[in-house]
């Protein structure tokens, strides 16, 4: 069944909660890239102690936006600032409904005057195409959409590539042939790999320094194969698809919010507007978490962690309302790291003859659908959400993102959460027959240390009692 | 790395186990196919309960053989009798070293007159060719690589798919649009399928009835969207990368034998022929089993279960050998089932701090091309495991292990050793870990209730 647009596709599911757990999408995947280049563990490791190379060609749509009126469109649709943007830098860019509540983020690129590329999932990229078409702006856009097949030819516009990890500056200076340029954070500038010309965003993890590296296609070959070389004596290892997506758990990002289209009536335009088979149609929702009321699953940017990129210095869509959280905001982002002794009672389940395992934890990456959002509780009370969760070698734990209620954010506050779905688990593709079970977790901060878990946590790892 | 050959490579790197224990080829993959359709879970359970097709076209290497002494060279160098082979059959190859340890095994087609494909991992075709040019066989040889073994775009000359399941004859029908044909284990039949001439070999991997079918490449997106679209009223999963691999552990076909090569004056001839970046060059072998005589890796056909299939009513390489080992096989091949706790324990070792057990992966547990870990009973090695992973329909982790006879009997408890000594070997699927001792239960092969009952009952 294909419907013409969202709002239609809402209707004939009669519920969009409805339509989403039962998604048939299928994994949410990591394209092209091999699954492990050497093994998850040690590719894990090497962004913590040596460096990696992650490749970013094929998972993000790309949307470029060009014409003397982007600025203006950014403003409008955007709760950044944009009073300093200026050609070479990036924003992560952040688009909310008019009632405050987050659309989607992604990277924004001002690449030249009037000329930008917006790089993430593409909820955000829809919403502001949409307002782009509507709104009278002076712009064009054309997308590069992301690879979700496999073994057909896969040709975008652009390879991206991330050099990250404390051996990151020495790999870098070595394919540029002396000292990179000193970029800031978030600001772009060029450099030489394989005798061309490589445009660079300096971006970090967890405050280890390391860029972003774009270029045509067609040269993603070359500029990958010196990478590999240049980065050999120091360590490097190229991460594969498995390990990839969980780096951000150990960097604090929460790919996965809840598009905030679903519902309203001021938002119907857009849903009739947006594709029946397109991201906000097709995404899988997964989780312990249940609400009949979709908007229970939308996250402000307070929730969010982009508080401070929030700035009431122009009009933007959702200002009013987004004013008014400003002033008591009500959940935070914490990190949440489960108890071992809970989770390995999971593996056991898998070897148990006679009733359902509980919902299989697969390593490294655990989310089993698009937008995962399980239960987080304390006193039988639930308290927030666990998002995108999965294990790190790092940190020898299962980690998730959560976003919970201030009074429980505190670092060091036990708290539990419900893995699995209810009644055996919802109908997607990626969901067998399995049973909840309740995993004690500990709050830590954003980006995660495990400094908290193991000088304020009572429990578990600190024999504290 | 000027080593012309895989005789000077060996030269070079200190002998064959220190060669393939440092590989750094990295993990051995399945390419192309998506690691999962649907869930790994979900689609192991429908090779048991429903149906499934695997996608085959890429991991395995075909060979094709033509000439009017084709048949004369692989009855010189196979096991099998070749006395009732004809057109529209196929077999299981199996070809062994001068002292009847096996080189490799691999599926032989009888295409046309004169004309024969190999299918499989490429050891056994590495030798069907060396034969070929080195001897006097009217014959000639065409390679067809598999994809971890090439560059550039992905081109075949066939597509290789199975359907598989208790519910393949109706998807098979539906796509045929009559009665499927009774053929008979591993024999061969046309079918017309979206159009398409596809021909199909009778087969059952898991213990089920299911056909293997090939075709051109060029015809291969037809052929598989109309199995898949065929399928759907019968259950049908497309089987992924991780899944495909662990379905062996229900059906107990192992993989991966040590190609035995290596030594030997009578075989140098041979490692000087074959180039120094072969399969046999750059397999990664890994595992608790350790010797530093690289005969001791080496499997015979009755280790490997293959006894029934040596028949002594044709010259062969390895006949003589065979022909005294038959009389007293040392060696069985069994599955050992993990004990539940223990392989527990060893998962579970990585949510604490200190050394972990090497980590298990789901459901393939294997890291290297050539596993090979140690079976012990009371301190004393009793034989090798070598493909681990975990079953979702058995709720178990099982592996497939050659171990000796007077330990095979089902329900015999024995211990497997899991890692690698001292921290692990420098490849790069392995990371620093500690040994576990694991404890297991052997068990029939195949395992998988409806296997043992049903497969191969001709």
């Amino acid at each position: 069944v294909s419907y013409k647009n969202l709002e239609e596709a809402i209707r004939a599911a009669g519920n969009p909660v409805k339509m989403l757990r039962n998604s048939q999408l299928g994994p949410y995947v990591y394209p092209v890239v091999p699954s492990e280049f050497s093994n998850w563990r040690d590719e894990q490791r090497a962004w913590r102690e040596t460096c990696v190379l992650f490749n970013q060609s094929y998972h993000m749509a790309d949307m470029f936006i060009e014409g003397p009126d982007t600025i203006k469109l950014f403003s409008a649709t955007g709760i950044n600032s944009f009073g300093t943007f200026a050609v070479n830098k990036a924003k992560q860019f952040i688009g909310c409904n008019y009632d405050g509540y987050v659309i989607g983020d992604a990277i924004l690129f001002y690449l030249s005057k009037d000329s930008f590329v917006l790089v993430g999932r593409p909820s955000i990229h829809n919403w502001v195409q949409y307002h782009a078409e509507k709104g009278g702006y002076k712009v064009t856009i054309s997308r590069d959409e992301r690879s979700v097949a496999r073994d057909v030819p896969i040709v975008r516009r652009l390879y991206r590539y991330q050099v990250q990890g404390p051996n990151a500056p020495q790999v870098l200076n070595k394919l540029n042939g002396g000292p990179v340029p000193d970029i800031k954070f978030f600001n772009m500038g060029e450099i030489k790999i394989a005798g061309r010309k490589v445009r660079a965003l300096r971006h970090g993890m967890a405050g280890v320094p390391g860029l972003e590296l774009w270029g045509p296609h067609e040269e993603r070959e070359e500029i990958r194969a010196a990478i590999v070389e240049a980065g050999q004596e120091f360590g490097l290892r190229q991460v594969g698809s498995r390990a990839y997506a969980t780096n951000t758990l150990e960097s604090g990002w929460i790919p996965s919010p809840m598009p905030a289209v679903y519902s309203g009536e001021k938002m119907k335009p857009f849903r009739e507007w947006l594709s029946g088979n397109g991201y906000e149609a097709t995404a899988a929702l997964g989780g312990s978490f249940y609400s009949d009321n979709i908007e229970d699953y939308y996250l402000t940017p307070w929730d969010l962690g982009y508080g401070p990129f929030v700035k009431f210095d122009h009009d933007f869509t959702g200002r009013e309302a987004l004013e008014k959280i400003a002033k008591n905001p009500k959940r935070r982002k914490v990190t949440l790291a489960w108890n071992g002794e809970d989770v390995t009672k999971i593996f056991r389940s898998m070897f148990e003859h006679g009733q359902d395992p509980y919902r299989v934890l697969d390593l490294p990456l655990t989310n089993y659908a698009s937008l995962s959002y399980d239960k987080v509780l304390t006193g039988g009370k639930t308290v927030g959400f666990s998002t995108f969760s999965s294990y790190s070698y790092n940190e020898r734990s299962m980690l998730s993102l959560g976003i919970l209620d201030n009074e429980v954010a505190e670092v060091g506050t036990q708290v539990s959460l419900i893995w699995g779905e209810e009644g055996g688990g919802s109908l997607k593709p990626t969901v067998e027959r399995h049973r909840q079970i309740e995993i004690r977790a500990i709050v830590g901060p954003v980006p995660y240390s495990r400094e908290a878990r193991e000088s304020y946590a009572e429990g578990w790892r600190t024999g504290k009692k | 790395m000027s080593n012309r050959n895989l005789e000077e490579l060996l030269q070079s790197a200190g002998g064959p186990v220190k060669l393939l224990r440092n590989s750094q080829i990295g993990p051995y993959v399945y390419p192309v196919v998506p690691p999962e359709f649907t869930s790994w879970r979900d689609e192991q359970m429908a090779w048991q309960h429903t149906c499934v097709l695997f996608n085959q076209s890429f991991h395995m290497t075909d060979m094709y053989i033509q000439g009017s002494d084709s048949l004369k060279l692989l009855s010189n160098l196979g096991v099998n009798s070749f006395k009732n082979f004809a057109v529209d059959k196929a077999k299981q190859y199996v070809a062994c070293s001068h002292e009847g340890y096996v080189i490799g095994d691999a599926i032989l087609f009888y295409l046309d007159k004169d004309l024969f494909n190999l299918v499989g991992r490429p050891s056994v075709h590495n030798w069907v060719q060396y034969h070929c040019e080195t001897g006097e066989y009217n014959a000639t040889v065409e390679r067809d690589e598999r994809a971890a073994a090439r560059q550039g775009p992905l081109m075949r000359k066939a597509y290789r798919y199975q359907v598989q399941g208790p519910n393949a004859p109706g998807v098979i029908q539906k796509l045929i649009g009559k009665p499927v044909p009774d053929i008979k284990f591993f024999n061969m039949d046309a079918f017309t399928i979206a159009g398409r001439k596809v021909r199909a070999l009778r087969h059952g991997m898991v213990g089920q009835p299911g056909w293997e079918l090939f075709g051109p490449w060029t015809e291969r997106d037809d052929v598989r969207n109309a199995i898949v679209e065929a399928g759907k009223e019968f259950g049908l999963r497309q089987v992924g990368s991780r899944a495909y691999s662990s379905n062996t552990l229900e059906s107990g076909w192992i993989p991966s034998p040590m190609p035995a090569i290596y030594d030997g004056d009578k075989m140098k001839p041979y490692r000087q022929w074959l180039s120094a970046n072969v399969y046999e060059a750059t397999a990664s072998l890994g595992g608790s089993f350790y010797s530093d005589n690289i005969r001791d890796y080496y499997s015979t056909p009755y280790d490997l279960g293959y006894g029934p299939i040596v028949k002594f009513d044709h010259d062969f390489i390895g006949r003589a050998a065979l022909e005294k080992m038959a009389a007293n096989p040392k060696r069985r091949k069994v599955t050992l089932v993990w004990n539940p706790d223990d392989a527990t324990n060893a998962i579970g070792s990585i949510f604490q701090d200190g050394p972990h057990a090497k980590y298990i992966d789901f459901p393939s547990a294997v890291y290297s091309t050539l596993p090979y870990d140690k079976v012990t009973k009371g301190g004393k090695t009793i034989g090798v495991s070598t493909w681990s992973g975990y079953s979702f329909n058995e709720r178990a982790m099982l592996s497939l292990a050659m171990i000796d006879a007077e330990y095979s009997e089902p329900r015999t408890d024995v211990t497997l050793v899991w890692g690698e000594e001292g921290g692990g070997s420098t490849r790069p699927t392995v990371e620093r870990h500690k040994q576990s001792d694991i404890r297991v239960t052997v068990a029939p092969v195949p395992y998988s209730e409806i296997a043992r009952t049903a497969y191969r009952t001709k």
